[in-house]
C-alpha cells in the first residue's frame, strides 16, 4: 500500500531548479534511499514533504489525503517527522526536554491547566517524561538526559534528533544524512537500529546520506536525484551498478566509500583530478623549505563550564605533515582542535606554533600566524554570498583570479557564486567553507570532519587535494570519519579514547595493524553498543524489547520501584529497560 | 500539585509577606514609587514571557499597560462601574490588542518585528491616548479622576488607602509570578521556548506556530494590562505621559538588563525603574563638601540604564538574575560538596 505519493513536484528558488517532475512512492514498512551529488534536492524535496516550503508544482499524498493545505504541525500530527541536515534541536532545553516535546505537543496540552499545575496537566507531563526516557535509554543517550542540547557533540546531538522524531510517534521519518560524522562502527549501529525501529513501529522511512556503506544496507530501494530530477532508482545492487549513477555521484568505488567491510587492504584511490590545481602562494610564507616542528602540543587539558572534556594532551605536528586524528565520537578530538585554534581556551597546557605561544590567544591571532581552522559547524555566515565569503579570505587586496583556483576544485561554487551561503545545500556550504581555508593558503589546516555530507566523488578529490598541499608544504591536521581513507593519505595519526591519547603510530602501521584501531573504537563506545543492542533484541537472548512494554512499564510501575530500577540500572551499567525485561522474565518463570 | 509547585507557592508568599512590609512607614511618595514598582514590574514580567519564554520581540508593552489603564479608567470614573469591572475591562482591552499586535508577528522576526511594534506604541501614544477623538476612551484633556474606588468592599484609593492597593497588586504579582513559572516548567512552556530556539523544528514536530505566537502576545499583553488597570487607581487618574513611547523602551532595556529570562529579574526592574529616577530627582541635587554643587536629573537616569545596559552586553550576558542564580546555583554545588563532572566521552 502506498504511503506517501509524490507525483510531478517541482521547486525554483529564483533561477534555481532545485526539483524538477519529482515522483515518487513510498510503501508502509518500507525504507526508501535518497541519494545524489550536492545540491540536487534532496533536503529540499524534505522540506517540501514536512510543509517547510510549499512546492511551485505538483502533488504530495500522505494515506491517500494531500498534504497541500497542511502546516507544518499538522503534517506532524498526522505522522510525520524529521530530521535536519544542519542540527536542530532546541540547545536551551536539556536533552529530556527536547524529546518530551513532541510528544505533548502531538497530545494537544493545555495552556492554563499547565500554568494552575492541574492534575490533569500533571499526569500528563509525567507520562511524556517517562516516554522520553524510555526512548533515551534505548539510544543509549541515558546519561546525557539533563544535559543541554547545545553543549553535546554533534554526533551526540544528531541521535538526539533521531530521539526526538522517534518520540512523536510517527508514521513516516524522514532522515537528513544522520550518518554524518559517525564512524564506520557507529554507522554500523544505526544500520541495525534503523531496521528494528522499521520492525517493532512499522515506521516507514525516506534515508539521506552520502555514506554508501549505510545507504546499501538498510534501504530496501533507492531512488537517485541529480539537478532536481530523478537519475535512477531500483533495489541497491541495481543502482550501484548502474553506469549513469556512477559517473553523476558514486564515482569509481573505493572499497570504504561503498561498502564498509572491516579488513580491506589498503584503499585505492581511482578518481583522478584532471589538474590538481596549483594554488599560488604568497610571499610571506615560506614554500617547502619550512622545517622543523610546525605546532607543538603538550599536557593541554579543555572543556566545557563544568566539564572537563580532553586532558593531558601531547601532540606535534611537523611542517608539510599529515597527521590524522582518530576515535569514536565524543572521544575529544574536536575539542582538541578548538583548544589549539582558539575557540575555547585551554586550561592547562602549552600550544606553540611555529615558534609562537599561542596557548588561549585569541583566535583571529592564531588564524593569522597561519593556522586554519575549519570547524564542524562550518562557521559560515549565512546572509554573505558564496563570493563574498571567499574574497574575504584572500584578502582585501586580492586578486580575482585567485578565486578561480577554488572554483576549480569546486566547480558547484561557481555556479552559485552569487548565491547567500546560508540558503545553500549542506554538502554546498562545506564546499564553502574548504575552499575559504585553502584560499588562506595556511601554513596548518586543521579539518573537522571534511567529508561530512559530501557527496562520494568529492570526497575522493579532497583526499587527493590533501595530498597535493604536502607537496606544497602545507601541513594538515585532520579528523575524520573515513578512517581507511584518513590513513591513507596521513602520514602519522593519533589515537583518542575518553578524552586522551593512547597511541601514536605512523598511518603505514595503523594500515597495517588494524586491531589497534578498532580496539579504541569498540572500547570507547561500550554505553551506545550495549543499548542499541539492547533496544535491537531485548535483553540479548534475541528477543525484541517491546516498545509497548517499554512503556507499560515505565508509565503504570509505582515511582518507588521505577527508582529503584533505574538506580540499580546505574550500578550495573545496563538500560533500565533490559533489567525490567529480565526481571518480568524471572517472575513468569516462578509462577 | 507536584513538590515543585508547593516550593513554588511557599515562595511567593515568603516573597509577598517581605514585599508587603518594605513602603510601610515611608512617606506617601515612596509609597507610590513601589505601587508605580509593581506596574512596572507587571510590564516586565510580560516582557519575561513574551521575550524570554517565546522569543518574540515588542517595544509595545508600555502600550498594553496603557490601554488597560484607560479601559480601567473609563470604566469607572465614565461608567461608574466598580473598580473589579474597571481591572477586568482594562485587560481585555490589553488582550484583544495583544491580538492585533501579534498578526504581524507570525511573519516577522527580530529587527522588522521590533520596528513594527515600536510604530504601533508610537500610534497608541500620538495618535490615541492624546486625541481628541477618542475624548471617550482617554477621558478628554484632564483624563479620568478615579478619587473612590473598593475593591471586594475594601477601599482602595491613592489618597487613603495607598498601601491597601499596593497589598492587592503585590498578591496579584506574586500569584502571576508563579504561574509563570509553573508555565516555564511545563508543556506549554516548553513550547514557548522551542519557538524561541528553533522555529523550524517546533513547527515540524507539531507545534502550532501561528496559535503559540499569538498566545504569547495575547498572555504577555494580558499581563502588562493587569498593571496598567491599577495605575488610575495609585495615581488617582490617568494621563498619556507614563505610557509613552519611552517607556517602552524602558522596560525592554531594563528587562533585558536584570535578565529577561527570569520572573524573579521582574521584580528587580520594576523597584529599580520606579524608584531610581525618583531617587534622583529628588536628592540628585545640592551641594558635595560644601564645594562643589551637583545637579542629577531624570535625564540622567536614561544615560545610565543606557550605560548599565551595555556594561551588562559586555559583563552579565544573561542579565543580573542570570548572574546571580548561575552564582547561586555554584554555591549550591559547593555546599553539597557535589564532585566536578569527570572527563567522559562527550
Ligand atoms: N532558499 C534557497 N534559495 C536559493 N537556492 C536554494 C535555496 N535552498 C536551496 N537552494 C538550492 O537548491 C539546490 C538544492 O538544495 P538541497 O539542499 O535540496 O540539496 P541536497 O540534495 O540536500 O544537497 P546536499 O547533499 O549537499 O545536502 C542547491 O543547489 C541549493 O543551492
Ligand atoms: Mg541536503
Amino acid at each position: 500500500m502506498t504511503m506517501l505519493r509524490i507525483r510531478n513536484l517541482g521547486v525554483r528558488f529564483g533561477g534555481v531548479v532545485a526539483l524538477h517532475g519529482v515522483s515518487l512512492d513510498l510503501n508502509r514498512g518500507e525504507i526508501l534511499g535518497l541519494i545524489g551529488p550536492n545540491g540536487a534536492g534532496k533536503t529540499t524535496l524534505f522540506n517540501c514533504i514536512s510543509g517547510v516550503i510549499a512546492p511551485n508544482e505538483g502533488t504530495i499524498h500522505f494515506e491517500g489525503r494531500s498534504l497541500r493545505f497542511a502546516p507544518p504541525h499538522e503534517r506532524a500530527r498526522r505522522g510525520i517527522a524529521r530530521t535536519f541536515q544542519n542540527l536542530q534541536l532546541w540547545g536551551s532545553m536539556t536533552v529530556l526536554e527536547n524529546l518530551e516535546l513532541p510528544i505533548d505537543a502531538i497530545a494537544r496540552r493545555n495552556t492554563l491547566s499547565d500554568a494552575l499545575g492541574l492534575p490533569f496537566s500533571h499526569y500528563a507531563e509525567r507520562a511524556a517524561s517517562e516516554r522520553a526516557r524510555a526512548i533515551l535509554h534505548a539510544l543509549g543517550l541515558g546519561r546525557y538526559r539533563d544535559r543541554l542540547a547545545a553543549d553535546l557533540p554533534a554526533g551526540i546531538q544528531r541521535r538526539v534528533e533521531l530521539g526526538r522524531a522517534l518520540a512523536m510517534r510517527p508514521k513516516l521519518v524522514l532522515l537528513d544524512e544522520p550518518a554524518a560524522g559517525l564512524d564506520a562502527g557507529e554507522t554500523e549501529q544505526l544500520a541495525k537500529l534503523l531496521h528494528k525501529v522499521r520492525e517493532r513501529f512499522r515506521v516507514s522511512m525516506l534515508l539521506v546520506d552520502h555514506d554508501m556503506s549505510l545507504v546499501m544496507r538498510v534501504c530496501d530501494y533507492i531512488y537517485v536525484l541529480d539537478f532536481g530530477k530523478v537519475l535512477s532508482r531500483g533495489e541497491p545492487p541495481v543502482v550501484r551498478n548502474d553506469q549513469k549513477v556512477i559517473a553523476a555521484y558514486l564515482g569509481e568505488p573505493t572499497p570504504e566509500l561503498v561498502e564498509a567491510s572491516p579488513t580491506v587492504p589498503e584503499p585505492v584511490i581511482t578518481t583522478t583530478i584532471p589538474d590538481a590545481p596549483q594554488l599560488p602562494r604568497t610571499d610571506a610564507v615560506e614554500v617547502a623549505g619550512e622545517t622543523g616542528t610546525l605546532l607543538e602540543v603538550t599536557g593541554m587539558a579543555a572543556g566545557y563550564a563544568h566539564l572537563e572534556v580532553i586532558r593531558d594532551i601531547d601532540l606535534t605536528v611537523q611542517a608539510g605533515e599529515v597527521v590524522a586524528c582518530i576515535g569514536a565520537n565524543g572521544a575529544g578530538k574536536t575539542t582538541t582542535l578548538r583548544a589549539i585554534s582558539g575557540v575555547i581556551r585551554p586550561r592547562a597546557g602549552r600550544v606553540t606554533f611555529g615558534g609562537h605561544d599561542i596557548t588561549g590567544a585569541r583566535p583571529e591571532h592564531i588564524a593569522r600566524l597561519g593556522l586554519a581552522h575549519i570547524p564542524e559547524g562550518r562557521g559560515l555566515f549565512p546572509r554573505l554570498s558564496v563570493e563574498d565569503t571567499l574574497r574575504l579570505a584572500v584578502d582585501a587586496a586580492g586578486k580575482p583570479e585567485r578565486l578561480e583556483a577554488a572554483y576549480d576544485v569546486f566547480p558547484r561554487l561557481k555556479q552559485r557564486c552569487r548565491q547567500a551561503v546560508g540558503t545553500l545545500s549542506g554538502g554546498e556550504q562545506q564546499m564553502v567553507a574548504m575552499a575559504r581555508a585553502i584560499l588562506t593558503q595556511p601554513r596548518l589546516l586543521m579539518i573537522d570532519e571534511m567529508s561530512q555530507g559530501l557527496a562520494p566523488t568529492i570526497v575522493c578529490q579532497l583526499f587527493q587535494m590533501i595530498d597535493v598541499f604536502r607537496q606544497q608544504g602545507t601541513a594538515v591536521l585532520l579528523v575524520e570519519q573515513f578512517v581507511e581513507s584518513a590513513l591513507a593519505v596521513a602520514d602519522r595519526a593519533y589515537i583518542f579514547e575518553h578524552g586522551s591519547i593512547v597511541h601514536e603510530a605512523p598511518a603505514e602501521e595503523l594500515r597495517r595493524d588494524r586491531g589497534l584501531i578498532s580496539g579504541s573504537y569498540l572500547g570507547s563506545a561500550p554505553d551506545s553498543t550495549e543499548a542499541i543492542e539492547v533496544a535491537a533484541n531485548g535483553n540479548g537472548h534475541h528477543r525484541v524489547l517491546d516498545p509497548e512494554l517499554m512503556e507499560i512499564l515505565s508509565m503504570r510501575v509505582p515511582a518507588e520501584v521505577k527508582r529503584a530500577l533505574e538506580e540499580r540500572a546505574e550500578r550495573e551499567g545496563r538500560s533500565a529497560g533490559a533489567l525490567a525485561l529480565e526481571l518480568l522474565e524471572e517472575v513468569n518463570h516462578t509462577q | 500539585m507536584m513538590p515543585g509547585h508547593i516550593v513554588r507557592f511557599a515562595i511567593a508568599i515568603v516573597a509577598f509577606a517581605i514585599l508587603a512590609r518594605l513602603p510601610v512607614g515611608l512617606d506617601p511618595a515612596f509609597q507610590f514609587d513601589a505601587a508605580l514598582a509593581v506596574i512596572w514590574g507587571f510590564g516586565i514580567l510580560s516582557l519575561v514571557l513574551l521575550t524570554g519564554y517565546a522569543g518574540q520581540v515588542s517595544l509595545c508593552q508600555a502600550t498594553f499597560a496603557g490601554v488597560a489603564a484607560y479601559g480601567a479608567g473609563m470604566t469607572v470614573a465614565g461608567m461608574h462601574g466598580g473598580y473589579l469591572l474597571g481591572i477586568i475591562i482594562g485587560v481585555l482591552a490589553a488582550t484583544v490588542l495583544g491580538v492585533i499586535v501579534g498578526l504581524p508577528a507570525l511573519r516577522l522576526h527580530g529587527i522588522t518585528l521590533a520596528i513594527v511594534t515600536l510604530g504601533i506604541a508610537l500610534v497608541f501614544d500620538k495618535y490615541v491616548f492624546q486625541d481628541h477623538i477618542f475624548d471617550w476612551f482617554t477621558g478628554g484633556t484632564g483624563g479620568w479622576q478615579v478619587t473612590q474606588a473598593s475593591l471586594f468592599g475594601i477601599p482602595v484609593d491613592s489618597s487613603k488607602h495607598l498601601l491597601t492597593a499596593y497589598d492587592v497588586m503585590l498578591a496579584l504579582f506574586c500569584m502571576v509570578a508563579v504561574l509563570m513559572v509553573n508555565l516555564h516548567q511545563s508543556g506549554a512552556g516548553r513550547r514557548f521556548r522551542a519557538i524561541r530556539d528553533s522555529e523550524l523544528a517546533a513547527s515540524t514536530m507539531g507545534v502550532n506556530l501561528a496559535r503559540y505566537k499569538l498566545l504569547a502576545f495575547a498572555l504577555s499583553a494580558s499581563i502588562a494590562g493587569m498593571g496598567g488597570s491599577f495605575y488610575p487607581l495609585i495615581a488617582g487618574s490617568v494621563s498619556p505621559q507614563p505610557f509613552w513611547v519611552f517607556t517602552s523602551l524602558q522596560l525592554a532595556a531594563i528587562g533585558v538588563l536584570m535578565g529577561v529570562r527570569y520572573v524573579p529579574a521582574a521584580a528587580l526592574g520594576g523597584l529599580f525603574m520606579a524608584v531610581v529616577p525618583d531617587v534622583l530627582t529628588r536628592y540628585g541635587h545640592g551641594t558635595f563638601m560644601n564645594r562643589f554643587n551637583y545637579d542629577i536629573s531624570y535625564d540622567w537616569f536614561q544615560l545610565a540604564v543606557g550605560v548599565l545596559l551595555v556594561l551588562q552586553l559586555i559583563l552579565l550576558p544573561d542579565g543580573v538574575w542570570g548572574d546571580i542564580r548561575a552564582k547561586a546555583l555554584r554555591a549550591w554545588d559547593v555546599v553539597r560538596m557535589k564532585p566536578r563532572e569527570e572527563v567522559r566521552p562527550a
